[in-house]
């Protein structure tokens, strides 16, 4: 049974302080804000350089949990140290106090994540690490002006990789971080989405049962590196979880779940059209190979879930 | 030499307006540095942009701390704190993005135009006044109209606008810089032959125990700053429609919504950047959005 | 005075014998060569009970030196040793440590780093730190690893100081050659040695706090960064402090420099860490050569003593600078550190030359020990002072080379 059925059960204590200097409208504002709901005040918040960091420009902080700020590469390794540290202090040298036995928790975006970061991450599931690791994927360098990383999907117009010259914008395929993880047998995993905000937190809440990695990656709106109005954020993370473009699915000990299968989907452009990043794609002429290719890939996928998941 | 601060918010095209004007400049035959400051922070948040201009050589670079002239792209920044646009302005010219007529208490010169109204007529955006500043830094500056269209052009281009709007920013800047006035700034008092300023140098010393360790103490201090001045629409709700569902409480990015204890939904205007994400989630259509009304 | 048990241990066995009995609580390891030794004995002390901490073997330097420095600002004592590649490949992490102001300790046992890859020790490798805000204390023999490992983690705790320290040793020549240790038992060294507790670590600090914020505006960076510097420098008050107690305890006395023979020196010899030893060595037969030769070593790096080197020079007429090291471009390291100590003293050397050598582990001979001499009185007699440095680099050295690039396939025949 679910704890949180609607968005009446969202708990009241809040430990992230409005006044930060993150963009109006910000996909990663709202995850953060909703996984220390769920995790609690117990919680040491591990961040690297990345569009969260602006939270914590000195003298201030939104954040009101104690925060370790990291190198870009370094935030699973970090989680470590502290986690063993506190442990250590714990077991050997006796201490007991409250801080001994806070859970750790890094959160970082996509280029941290997917990328820079992805060993030590990997590292740290390997070692069974009893850490969250949490990646608001807004599918770019959102922090140095919207670079192209290895969540960027295919044909996102990033800053490197802008659609000149018939270009189709982003070549590469976007890197699949959740089987990747899942390759590891961490014990859980899941994707969430701002859209469905009850999801996400009976997510975290699950998790809280499992010793070792648990990790999520968060489709993280960014109405200033996709180019949309800010007030989409949430239509846009709804349309892609209803194109099918983001599937919300979770992993126990490797064993996949869908926890929304949508039982049609709607075509991928209702989602592309909401965001200047695919313009190229509509303008000035339709590229329907590429809408085309978008599109049976979400398919191939979700035939493979509804073989497999509905049948059950 | 004369020097130019422009002040406005991110996404705002400040760093924009600001090469419209050194461009202008350098093609009237100026000798010119234009220099944008930006911090990490994000759209809304404050920037600003230094311009130096010169019939000699320039033998400085970095912040301006003492204008001859400030362009404000923002009115609700004039007062703000972090801003602060009227550092070091000790009469010149200070030019203001408004609507209103502010009775501000300055020496100097006031010149106003709502360069919002106008982009929002001739563009359909509010945030689109790159342009309109750039023109008139230069109408105040005294540059031609020629050299001023033409930076306008040049800077858009490099951006990669498309033609059409360019073309419609040309407008907004012909039309903003019809409607302010030019001045000698050569006879302005406030021009003073260099930047330096007079400072002591105090002796630092070792803070012990971990004083002098970079760390905050304070957790959750953004609160006392107020992103509520970052809105330009704001959301409204209707106490009659509101049936307190919470979903605009769960969507805003900002922790700016509460319920009240009749079960309504408010707002802390204090911080609410108007994202109008709340506007947009609300079932009952209890949450309209209005033109900021800004107040100084 | 307490009771002291010896044993023949490498350099690399007696870093870890000095975690050991400082009672870390944390160990990060990757393994490098040549210091893979020093985290497969505490891996196995660990392992087997014999040492109550954790050990955590890491993918990377980099991760290592995060996790070390994180378990060290959560509370924990850590340690953690690396070498060369390893240390380059942590680079960034080493000021995210001293940043944090973790007093970790970290030892580094020296080598070349590539390209071209070499195993053999080039100090560079630590000098490149030199910048990042860690103290660092060089060691000349295996005993004083064991000491500096005790007194790092006794300087860089002290509330005045909060920096983490690198102890040097140099590959092969420390870490591989055993000499007698004495060792104090882990009682002793906690007389000495406080237990660790960080007033701003995450488990002790009195308020919840945000470590390392991003910083925007100059004068809070000028502010913090520069409290960092004036630790640092205080550091070098606070090692008079602790290494007097040290010497009262254990009966071995160290400052920031080491002055050998130098009492009524003509001539200096400026050296750091194991060739020391070497020098030393050769000083004796320069004497009775006739040139009255002392030598200087540099024990502590950062904070540099400046002070102390001046004073020691005092009244000496020319010095020789053994760098095993080189910037190219610029030449020896230790030299231009050594120039701005002497520069605002009146009775400075008038003579003070770079000799860059030892490279790559090559044999230091006594007849380019000489030549440093000899140089140095040649320029106090005739002038012709240059700021380059000159490598140590002989005849019998020339020969092999010629004989390599002829294998190699490449046409050489020596310097014309
Ligand atoms: C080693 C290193 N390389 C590059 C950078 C510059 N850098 C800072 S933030 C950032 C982008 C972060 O992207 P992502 O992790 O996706 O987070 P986002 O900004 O999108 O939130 C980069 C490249 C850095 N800080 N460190
Ligand atoms: S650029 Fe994108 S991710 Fe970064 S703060 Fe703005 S909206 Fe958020
Ligand atoms: S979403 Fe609408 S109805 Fe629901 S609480 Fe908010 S304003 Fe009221
Ligand atoms: S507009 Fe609504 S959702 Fe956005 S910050 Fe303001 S109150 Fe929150
Ligand atoms: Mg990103």
């Amino acid at each position: 049974m679910s704890k949180f059925r609607s968005v009446k059960d969202i708990p009241d204590d809040e430990y992230v302080a409005p006044g930060s200097s993150l963009c109006a409208g910000c996909g990663s504002e709202i995850i953060a804000r909703h996984m220390l709901k769920v995790l609690g005040k117990d919680t040491i918040f591990v961040n690297v350089p990345g569009c969260y960091a602006i939270s914590t420009l000195f003298p201030f902080t939104a954040v009101k949990v104690p925060f370790v700020f990291a190198v870009f590469g370094s935030g699973a390794a970090v989680a470590q140290g502290i986690k063993d540290g506190l442990d250590i202090l714990k077991e050997k040298r006796g201490i007991n106090n409250e801080r001994v036995n806070y859970k750790v928790v890094v959160y970082v975006g996509d280029g941290a994540a997917y990328d820079i970061g992805f060993q030590s991450t990997s590292a740290a599931i390997h070692r069974n690490l009893d850490f969250y690791f949490v990646c608001y994927d807004n599918e770019a360098y959102g922090n140095t002006g919207f670079q192209l990383s290895g969540a960027t999907p295919y044909a996102s117009r990033t800053s490197t990789s802008e659609p000149l010259g018939g270009s189709v914008g982003n070549v590469y395929r976007k890197k699949d971080i959740f089987e990747i993880w899942r390759a590891h047998r961490a014990p859980y995993i899941a994707t969430i989405s701002v859209s469905h905000i009850t999801d996400m937190l009976n997510k975290f809440e699950k998790a809280k049962q499992f010793k070792g990695p648990k990790l999520f990656v968060a489709l993280s709106i960014c109405p200033t590196g996709w180019g949309a109005s800010e007030e989409e954020t949430v239509r846009i993370a709804r349309l892609a979880v209803e194109t099918g473009m983001w599937p919300l699915k979770e992993a126990v000990y490797g064993e996949v779940k869908h926890t929304f299968i949508p039982r049609r989907l709607k075509p991928v452009e209702e989602y592309l059209k909401t965001q200047r990043r695919f313009r190229h794609l509509f303008h000035p002429v339709r590229r329907e190979e590429d809408i085309k290719k978008i599109q049976e890939e979400v398919e191939s996928y979700w035939k493979r879930v509804w073989e497999t998941e509905l049948s059950k | 030499m004369y020097r130019f601060r422009f002040h406005g918010r991110g996404g705002q095209g400040i760093k924009t307006a600001s090469r419209i004007f050194g461009t202008a400049a350098f093609l009237e035959g100026f000798y010119a540095q234009d220099f944008p400051m930006y911090g990490p922070e994000r759209r809304g948040a404050p920037v600003a942009a230094y311009v130096r201009v010169s019939r000699e050589p320039i033998v400085n670079r970095g912040y301006i701390t003492h204008p001859d002239v400030v362009l404000v792209g923002d009115e609700t920044l004039l007062f703000d704190p972090v801003a602060d646009p009227l550092r070091g302005f000790s009469g010149g010219v200070l030019f203001v993005n408004t609507m209103t007529s502010p009775q501000i208490d300055i020496s100097g010169e006031l010149v106003t135009l709502d360069v919002t109204g106008l982009a929002l007529e001739y563009i359909g955006r509010t945030s689109a006044i790159s342009a309109g500043v750039g023109a008139i830094a230069c109408k105040i500056a005294g540059f031609s109209k020629g050299t001023t269209m033409e930076a306008v052009e040049r800077e858009l281009e490099e951006l990669g606008l498309s033609e059409e709007l360019i073309d419609k920013n040309l407008r907004l800047a012909e039309e903003s810089y019809r409607n302010v006035p030019s001045f000698d700034l050569d006879s302005l008092p406030s021009v003073r032959e260099s930047d330096y300023i007079d400072t002591n140098v105090v002796h630092v010393k070792l803070d012990e125990g971990y004083v002098g360790v970079a760390t905050i103490a304070k957790l959750g201090n953004t609160a006392v700053r107020r992103t509520g001045s970052w809105r330009i629409l704001k959301p409204v709700v209707d106490l009659n429609k509101c049936t307190g569902c919470k979903i605009c409480f769960a969507y805003c990015p900002d922790v700016s919504i509460y319920l009240g204890e009749d079960d309504k939904a408010y707002i802390d205007y204090d911080h609410c950047k108007g994202c109008l994400i709340c506007s947009s989630v609300c079932p009952f259509k209890a949450i309209t959005m209005v033109r900021e009304v800004k107040t100084l | 005075m307490k009771s002291r048990k010896g044993m023949m241990l490498t350099g690399n066995a007696t870093a870890a014998w000095g975690a050991r009995v400082c009672d870390v609580d944390y160990i990060a390891a990757y393994p490098i060569t040549p210091q893979s030794e020093i985290v497969e004995l505490l891996s196995k002390w660990v392992t087997s009970g014999e040492m109550k901490a954790k050990f955590v073997e890491y993918e990377s330097e980099h991760s290592m030196l995060a996790g070390a420095g994180a378990a060290s600002l959560a509370g924990a004592r850590a340690f953690t040793a690396t070498s060369s590649q390893g240390l380059a490949y942590a680079f960034e992490n080493l000021f995210a440590v001293s940043g944090w102001r973790a007093p970790m300790v970290m030892v580094n046992v020296s080598r070349g780093i590539g390209m071209p890859m070499t195993l053999q020790v080039d100090n560079t490798d630590v000098f490149s730190a030199r910048d990042t805000g860690w103290i660092q204390l060089h060691a000349e023999t295996c005993q004083e690893i064991l000491d500096f490992i005790i007194l790092a983690y006794r300087l860089g705790e002290d509330r005045r100081v909060l920096l983490p320290v690198i102890v040097n040793m140099d590959g092969f020549f420390l870490s591989f050659t055993r000499e007698p240790v004495y060792i104090p038992s882990m009682e002793e060294v906690s007389e000495f040695l406080p237990p660790y507790e960080p007033p701003h670590g995450i488990a002790f600090s009195s308020e919840e706090l945000a470590y390392a914020p991003t910083i925007i505006l100059g004068h809070s960076y000028s502010y913090f960064k520069y409290q960092m510097h004036l630790s640092a420098l205080k550091a070098k008050e606070v090692f008079y402090e602790i290494a007097r107690e040290f010497g009262d305890l254990f009966g071995r006395y160290y400052g920031p420099i080491e002055k050998y023979m130098m009492d009524d020196a003509d001539y200096a010899i400026v050296s750091m860490n194991s060739f020391t030893s070497i020098i030393k060595g050769a000083v004796h037969r320069l004497r009775e050569e006739g040139y009255k030769v002392g030598v200087l070593k540099i024990n502590m790096f950062r904070p540099f003593p400046n002070e102390e080197v001046a004073e020691a020079l005092k009244g000496v007429k020319g010095v020789a600078v053994f760098d095993l090291n080189l910037s190219p471009g610029a030449g020896g390291i230790i030299y231009p550190e050594l120039l701005r100590a002497l520069y605002h003293v009146d009775e400075r050397p008038k003579v003070v030359l770079d000799f860059v050598g030892g490279l790559g582990g090559k044999e230091l001979t006594y007849g380019e020990i000489r030549f440093m001499v000899r140089k140095v009185a040649e320029a106090l007699r005739d002038g012709g002072v240059s700021p380059y440095a000159t490598l140590l680099f002989t005849e019998e050295d020339t020969r092999k080379m010629i004989a390599d690039m002829e294998i190699a396939g490449k046409k050489w025949g020596g310097f014309r």
